[in-house]
């Protein structure tokens, strides 16, 4: 009989090693898992949606009619406007599928539109307006490098109409503001990228320890044995090349 | 300098480098270096803040939106958090807007079986499951939890549930943390739990994303910030509970210093070359 | 009449949801009205909510179509793989519904179906491994781009690599070693000059959402559309 949860995890164990191996080289073993991956990915992502329209619509029109059909009868609709997506797939019909992607992204866009304008906006300029004098001279150099990369970062990608420069003629004030700004703009912009790109590695290794202390050591037979397979399969295709 | 060149051809093998980094993952995990962690300001800030605000019976509403992958770099925060929080003798609703937080709670809920101990799912902690929807779902969350889902995610309806009888809508909580491995959570939250209904958010997040989410903290939109596996470590040390954060650091930091050093390898040979080929063709 | 149903009206439908979408969170008339305004808008949420979920099937069938093609055309090649694709396809699905049969038929048994245990054991060992994997084999390509492509040229580079540096070190245990300054310096990089940095972008991508949502009440932005008529 088999240990249904010792063969899960070599099989986890497998699918990491082979997925890794293309890092190395394209194998047979990589293309393997890799189409297992996406199986399992999209028989989840539909028994998910089914999951999601059993809680919101399916249950409680089964188990409490008399409360759900006064009111929420309008659940239908968007069940029609979802079944009719599948017309995408017709030459004729493929039209009708979009009523449901309207009411969607219109939906998605609403949500957004009215809360972006203070949230993304107006909060984020509010908290750019800070003292720019004060006692503590370390918040008062701080707020001067906020308001100062804030304003050169929108002059970078907001205010792009340079002041015009005449041939011949000295560049107004106004044009040396703005050069100054879009450089402090473009070097605080730098020091925003490099802590990114600390943090990039940061979050990329910790992916890869944590799943080698989940998957690779507990199992590290099958672990050597997925590697010495991925192994012969890379040599194997570099001979045939 | 003829020295950096032969070696930037040894490393140009990408293969070799990989093998490296590799190496430099696994060695530390199985012979810890032992190397002490401080605690940020911070970390410590937020651990203050659950700390001096939240009372015994308060309530927090826990988004769990990160895939299987991100579990190293977040699960050490959400478990030292979860753990902070019964500590306190608060309530936690958790929910799912991100269809494989299922999977990743019943994970958590196995690794960190000792911290739900003593918990009675129901009157303690619930877990909603996945809501499918996105900035859609956290709207009506907002509004009604009971009028957006009607069933936890074992099947039980959410009015028998005593938990579920306490809280309702965004306001009825306390706090809201959200875990999560995709900007745009941190943004559907601000905008439709804290703008609107001005409930305290707290975020732990990967730390590839923190840079872009910092914004929301420097506006106060969001009382605090753990950023990745190292704030998890660092509260596990907090909570007194160390785990899957702490046995990474050693392997986080040659992993760090061995990309340091291709940078500063790949530079000195860039420039060796082009500093040889300079003196070699001007005359 | 054609080009109504095919177009304008989904362009009308989009441009009626966002105006009421919006009028919904900002008008009020009085607390009855606010009360009706506040479930009708909960109900267009929960709308979209059930429009997400059929959307999921369709990827999911899209899918299934994008492998049974692949099978005709390229035949023996690529059969065994695609076959392996929509055999765990449809093993997952089947298993999925077994779950929603059983929530119905003996709910006590607590089985759903999302915790239905076969399902939950594909999904254990063969999809969560895999998505880790995918994701953190990035590592190994910036471990490489880090020797290979990052080169400091210019001033600017010079300082996203001090950066860089400092913050690196700030983020793991051998930098407080080293220096335990690097810990402080790295909060006051992410809380002063990296906020200031990415404000600008937060507004931007605002501004970008209200445009783009602007454009779609005013039927500029067709491509949601997707086929051109």
């Amino acid at each position: 009989m088999i240990d249904w949860s010792v063969f899960g995890a070599w099989i986890s164990a497998a699918m990491v090693v082979w997925i890794y191996s293309f890092a190395y080289r394209d194998n047979v073993f990589y293309k393997l898992a890799e189409h297992m991956f996406v199986g399992a990915a999209a028989g989840y992502s539909i028994a998910l949606a089914l999951d999601s329209l059993n809680r919101v619509m399916i249950k409680p029109a089964v188990t409490t009619p008399n409360t759900f059909w006064p009111n929420s009868w309008h659940y239908v609709i968007p069940a029609i406007l979802g079944v009719l997506m599948f017309a995408k797939y017709s030459r004729r019909y493929y039209w009708l599928a979009r009523y449901a992607v309207a009411v969607n992204i219109a939906v998605g866009t609403g949500l957004a539109m009215r809360t972006v304008p203070i949230a993304n906006i107006v909060r984020q300029v509010t908290a750019t307006i800070v003292p720019l004098w004060g006692s503590d001279p370390v918040a008062v150099l701080n707020n001067w490098l906020l308001v100062l990369i804030t304003i050169g970062g929108l002059t970078y990608f907001l205010f792009t109409v340079f002041p015009k420069r005449a041939e011949g003629a000295r560049p107004s004030p106004l044009y040396y503001v703005y050069r100054a700004l879009y450089y402090i703009g473009i070097y605080g912009m730098m020091v925003g990228f490099g802590a990114l790109f600390a943090n990039t590695i940061m979050t990329r290794v910790g992916f890869l320890i944590s799943i080698y202390l989940i998957y690779l050591q507990p199992q590290y037979w099958a672990t050597i044995v997925a590697a010495i397979l991925a192994a012969v399969a890379i040599l194997l295709s570099l001979r045939k090349k | 300098m003829s020295g950096s060149i032969s070696l930037g051809k040894i490393l140009e093998s990408r293969e070799l480098l990989y093998t490296l980094l590799l190496i430099s993952v696994i060695l530390p995990i199985i012979h810890p270096l032992g190397i002490p962690i401080a605690v940020s300001a911070r970390t410590k800030a937020v651990y203050d803040y659950i700390e001096k605000n939240l009372k015994p019976g308060c309530h927090v509403y826990f988004e769990i939106y990160y895939e299987v992958a991100a579990r190293g770099e977040l699960e050490p925060n959400v478990v030292a958090l979860t753990k902070h929080l019964f500590d306190k003798g608060c309530k936690i609703v958790y929910g799912s807007l991100a269809s494989y937080g299922v999977v990743v709670f019943n994970l958590l809920k196995s690794t960190a079986a000792d911290i739900f101990q003593g918990k009675e799912y129901g009157k303690d902690y619930v877990f909603l499951g996945y809501v499918a929807g996105g900035e859609s779902a956290a709207a009506s969350l907002a509004k009604s939890i009971k009028g957006t889902v009607s069933t936890d995610n074992y099947g039980n309806r959410l009015e028998d549930l005593p938990l579920m009888r306490e809280v309702d809508k965004a306001t009825d909580f306390d706090l809201v943390i959200i875990a999560s491995s995709g900007t745009d959570t941190f943004a559907y939250y601000v905008r439709q739990w804290y703008t609107p209904y001005n409930v305290p958010l707290l975020f732990a997040a990967l730390s590839i994303i923190a840079p872009s989410i910092e914004p929301y903290v420097g506006a106060k939109q969001a009382v605090g910030m753990l950023v990745g596996q190292r704030a998890g470590a660092e509260y596990e040390v907090l909570v007194g509970r160390l785990g899957l954060g702490m046995a990474s650091m050693d392997a986080q930091s040659t992993s760090h210093m061995l990309v340091l050093a291709f940078i500063v390898i790949g530079n000195v040979v860039y420039w060796s070359r082009r500093l040889s080929s300079k003196k070699g063709g001007g005359k | 009449m054609s080009l109504v149903v095919r177009k304008y009206i989904p362009q009308l439908i989009v441009s009626v949801i966002i105006v009421l979408s919006i009028a919904f969170y900002y008008l009020y008339i009085n607390d009855s009205v606010a009360k009706g305004l506040t479930t009708a808008d909960k109900a267009l949420s929960d709308w979209a909510v059930i429009v997400t979920s059929f959307a999921l099937i369709v990827g999911g069938v899209d899918i299934l179509r994008y492998h049974l093609t692949k099978i005709r055309r390229e035949g023996l090649r690529q059969a065994p793989f695609s076959a392996v694709t929509i055999s765990l396809l449809a093993i997952m699905v089947i298993l999925a519904l077994i779950g929603w049969y059983w929530s119905y038929a003996n709910p006590k048994a607590g089985i759903t179906i999302t915790t239905q245990p076969q399902f939950t054991w594909l999904y254990s060992n063969i999809y969560a491994p895999a998505d880790s994997a995918m994701y953190s084999i990035l590592v190994f390509y910036i471990a490489s781009a880090s020797y290979r492509a990052f080169r400091v040229r210019n001033p600017p580079a010079l300082l996203l690599l001090v950066t860089a540096v400092i913050v690196m070190l700030g983020n793991t245990t051998i930098g407080g070693l080293i220096w335990p300054g690097f810990l402080g310096l790295r909060d006051w990089i992410m809380t002063v000059p990296n906020t200031a940095a990415f404000r600008p972008i937060t507004i931007g991508a605002g501004l970008g959402t209200i445009i783009l949502g602007l454009r779609l009440l005013t039927w500029r932005e067709i491509s949601w559309m997707g086929r051109r008529d």
